[in-house]
C-alpha cells in the first residue's frame, strides 16, 4: 500500500512526462511485441488452416476456390483414414502409456537407492538432448533387416529375425520402442523430481503407522506426485500427437501407411502431393482430436490442477 | 530380512543397469559405426569392432555438411537471443499481473503448445514463398519461434513468479522507475532461471529438423538436415552418418553434463509448478 501512494504522489506531478507513461504501460510494452509475433507466426496460420480446408487449394494448380465441405466429405470416405486413426490411437496411447509406467517405475528405483542416482540420472538425460532426427536414424539402423544390431543379437539367441521396419504388423512396435528410448528417459526424469519433493517425514510417519513399502506408495507417495504426473502425462500425449522424425525417418510411415499417423499424413499429403487444400482438413481433424483428449485427460485429473 | 533386503537392493540395481544398457546401445552403435571403415559400417553380420579410421570424419568436410554445421550455429544463436528477447520481458509481464489482453494471451499461450507444428508449417510455408523468406536465416528464426516462444514465455514467468514483489515495491520507492525495477532488481535475481531455459531452447533450436527441412535453402540447411542427405537413393552412408551424428550430440552433452542441474531445473519447473 505504501508503495503505490509513493508512486501516485510522484506520477501527479508528471503526469504527461515520458517516464510516467512507461510506467504505467510497461507491462504492455514488453509482452506486446512477444504476442504479436505469436499472432503472427502461430494465430494467424492457424485460423489459415481452418479457412484452406474449406478450399481446394493446390501447390501445383494456380486457381483455387472454396468448396464448402467437400474436403470434409472426402476425409469421412477416405479409405485410409481408419487406418491413419488407428495408428494415431496406437502412437499417442501406446507412448503415453508405456513411457509413463516404465518412467514411474524407474524413477521410483532411482529415488530409493541411495548410491549414484545422481550420475545415473545425468545418463538418462542424454536422450533427451539428443536430436530426433540423429534417435530417428540410429533405431532406423538398430532395425536393419541384416546388419542391425536387434537382429543380430536375436539371431545369436537363435530366435526369429523379423523384417521390423518392412513388416506392417511391426513397424509400429518399431516406433513404439525407438520412443520409449527418449520417452522412459524423460519420464523418469520429471517423476524423479516430483518424487523427491515428498517430505520423508511423512513417508517415516506412515512406515511407524505400520504401513508396508507398497501402502506408503500407494497412499502417501502417489497423491503427493499426482499434480506431476498429470503434466508428464500431458506433455508426452503432446509430444506424441506431434511426433516426426522418428517416423518420417524411421519407417517413412510405411510400409504402405502401416506406420503413418495423422500429422506425418497431414505433412504427405499437404507438401508431398501438393493437396493444401485437403492436408488442412486433416489438419483441422487433429485439432479436433487433440482438444478432444486434452479435455477428457482434464476431466480425469484431480481438481486442484485445473487452476493451473 | 537382512536376505531379502539384499535380494531387493540386487534386484533394483539389475533393473537400472538394464536401464542404462537400453539407454546406451544406441550411443555405443553411433560411436562405433564413425570410426569404422566404410565398407564394414553396414557388414553382415555386424562388425562390431574395426579398424580405426577417420575416413567418415574427411567424407563430412567434402559433402558440404561443415557448411550446414556452421548454418545450425548461426540460427541457434539468432533462434535463442531473440526468443529471450522477446519471451523472457513478456514472461515478467504475465508474472506481475495486469495487463490488457493478459487472458486472452494466456489462453492462447496453452493453445499454442498443444498444437503440432504441421499446423502452422503449411500456412507459413505458402507465406515464407510470398514474401521471398523461404531459405533465409530471417525466415527460419521466425519460424523457430512458434514453438520456442510459447516454451520461454511460460517458463521465465514461472521464475518470475518466485521472486517476491517486494523486492522490486522496495526499488520502485528508492526511486526506481518500472525498467529499472525489471532490468536491475528482477531480470538478476531471475536470471538462474532465464539461463537454464536458454539452455533448453539453444539445445532445441540446434536439434530442430521439421522446420528447416521445409523452410530452409541450400545455404541456411542446419545440420539436422544436412545429415540427411547420406541417405543416398540406395544405400545409407552410416560411417558418415555417424560422424555427423557426433558433431550435433558431442556439443549438446557437454553442454549437459557442464549445466546438468540448471538444464533439469528448466525441464522440470514446467511440472512440478504447473
Amino acid at each position: 500500500m505504501m508503495q503505490t501512494s509513493a508512486v501516485n504522489k510522484t506520477s501527479v506531478k508528471n503526469r504527461y512526462t515520458l517516464s510516467y507513461i512507461i510506467d504505467k504501460y510497461f507491462l504492455v510494452f514488453v509482452s506486446w511485441p512477444s504476442m504479436l509475433i505469436m499472432l503472427a507466426v502461430t494465430a494467424i496460420p492457424f485460423i489459415i488452416t481452418i479457412i484452406l480446408s474449406f478450399t481446394n487449394y493446390d501447390l501445383i494448380l494456380e486457381d483455387w476456390k472454396f468448396i464448402g465441405f467437400n474436403n470434409f466429405r472426402e476425409l469421412v470416405k477416405d479409405p485410409q483414414l481408419p487406418k491413419i486413426l488407428s495408428n494415431t490411437a496406437y502412437l499417442v496411447i501406446g507412448s503415453t502409456v508405456l513411457t509413463t509406467t516404465f518412467g514411474l517405475g524407474l524413477a521410483v528405483l532411482m529415488n530409493s537407492t541411495v548410491r549414484g542416482t545422481r550420475t545415473i540420472r545425468s545418463m538418462y538425460m542424454l536422450p533427451i538432448m539428443t536430436a530426433p532426427i540423429v534417435v530417428a536414424f540410429t533405431w532406423r539402423a538398430m532395425f536393419n533387416n541384416d546388419a542391425g544390431w536387434i537382429n543380430w543379437i536375436l539371431g545369436l539367441l537363435h530366435l526369429p529375425k523379423p523384417l521390423w521396419l518392412g513388416d506392417p504388423h511391426l513397424a509400429m512396435p518399431a516406433v513404439l520402442i525407438s520412443d520409449m528410448w527418449t520417452g522412459v528417459a524423460f519420464q523418469a526424469i520429471l517423476l524423479l523430481a516430483g518424487l523427491m519433493s515428498v517430505p520423508i517425514e511423512l513417508k517415516q510417519a506412515a512406515t511407524t503407522d505400520g504401513a508396508t513399502n507398497w501402502q506408503v506408495f500407494w497412499h502417501v507417495t502417489l497423491p503427493h506426485i499426482r499434480p506431476v504426473l498429470f503434466v508428464a502425462i500431458l506433455l508426452r500425449l503432446i509430444e506424441a500427437f506431434r511426433k516426426f522424425e522418428g517416423i518420417q525417418i524411421l519407417t517413412t510411415g510405411g510400409p504402405g501407411i502401416a506406420s503413418t499417423p495423422l500429422n506425418l499424413a497431414i505433412y504427405d499429403t499437404g507438401l508431398y502431393y501438393d493437396r493444401v487444400g485437403y492436408a488442412a482438413s486433416m489438419g483441422v481433424l487433429l485439432i479436433v482430436i487433440i482438444a478432444l483428449s486434452v479435455g477428457l485427460l482434464f476431466r480425469f485429473s484431480p481438481k486442484q490442477e485445473l487452476g493451473k | 530380512m537382512k536376505n531379502r533386503r539384499r535380494l531387493t537392493e540386487i534386484f533394483k540395481s539389475t533393473v537400472l543397469i538394464i536401464g542404462l544398457i537400453f539407454v546406451a546401445i544406441p550411443f555405443a552403435w553411433i560411436l562405433l559405426t564413425a570410426f569404422k571403415r566404410p565398407v564394414d559400417a553396414a557388414s553382415v553380420p555386424p562388425v562390431i569392432f574395426s579398424p580405426f579410421t577417420l575416413d567418415n570424419f574427411r567424407a563430412l568436410k567434402s559433402d558440404e555438411y561443415i557448411g550446414s554445421l556452421i548454418n545450425s550455429v548461426i540460427i541457434t544463436v539468432l533462434a535463442t537471443t531473440t526468443t529471450l528477447f522477446f519471451g523472457v520481458p513478456a514472461g515478467y509481464a504475465f508474472a506481475r499481473g495486469k495487463f490488457k489482453g493478459r487472458k486472452f494471451f494466456g489462453a492462447f499461450l496453452l493453445f499454442s503448445r498443444m498444437v503440432p507444428p504441421v499446423i502452422y508449417i503449411i500456412p507459413l510455408f505458402l507465406f515464407f514463398h510470398k514474401l521471398n523468406l523461404i531459405g533465409t536465416f530471417s525466415g527460419l528464426t521466425l519460424a523457430y519461434l512458434t514453438g520456442l516462444l510459447p516454451f520461454t514465455v511460460w517458463m521465465s514467468a514461472s521464475y518470475f513468479q518466485d521472486i517476491p514483489t517486494e523486492l522490486e515495491e522496495a526499488g520502485r520507492i528508492d526511486g526506481c522507475n518500472r525498467i529499472q525495477a525489471f532490468v536491475l532488481i528482477a531480470l538478476p535475481l531471475a536470471m538462474p532461471g532465464i539461463i537454464s531455459v536458454g539452455l533448453l531452447i539453444c539445445i532445441a533450436a540446434w536439434s530442430e529438423y521439421f522446420i528447416p527441412m521445409l523452410l530452409g535453402g541450400p545455404t541456411t540447411s542446419p545440420a539436422t538436415v544436412g545429415i540427411v542427405n547420406f541417405i543416398g537413393v540406395d544405400s545409407i552412408n552410416w560411417g558418415a552418418m555417424c560422424a555427423g551424428a557426433l558433431t550435433l550430440v558431442i556439443p549438446v552433452f557437454i553442454l549437459t553434463l557442464l549445466a546438468q542441474r540448471g538444464l533439469l531445473s528448466g525441464l522440470t519447473a514446467g511440472a512440478i509448478k504447473g
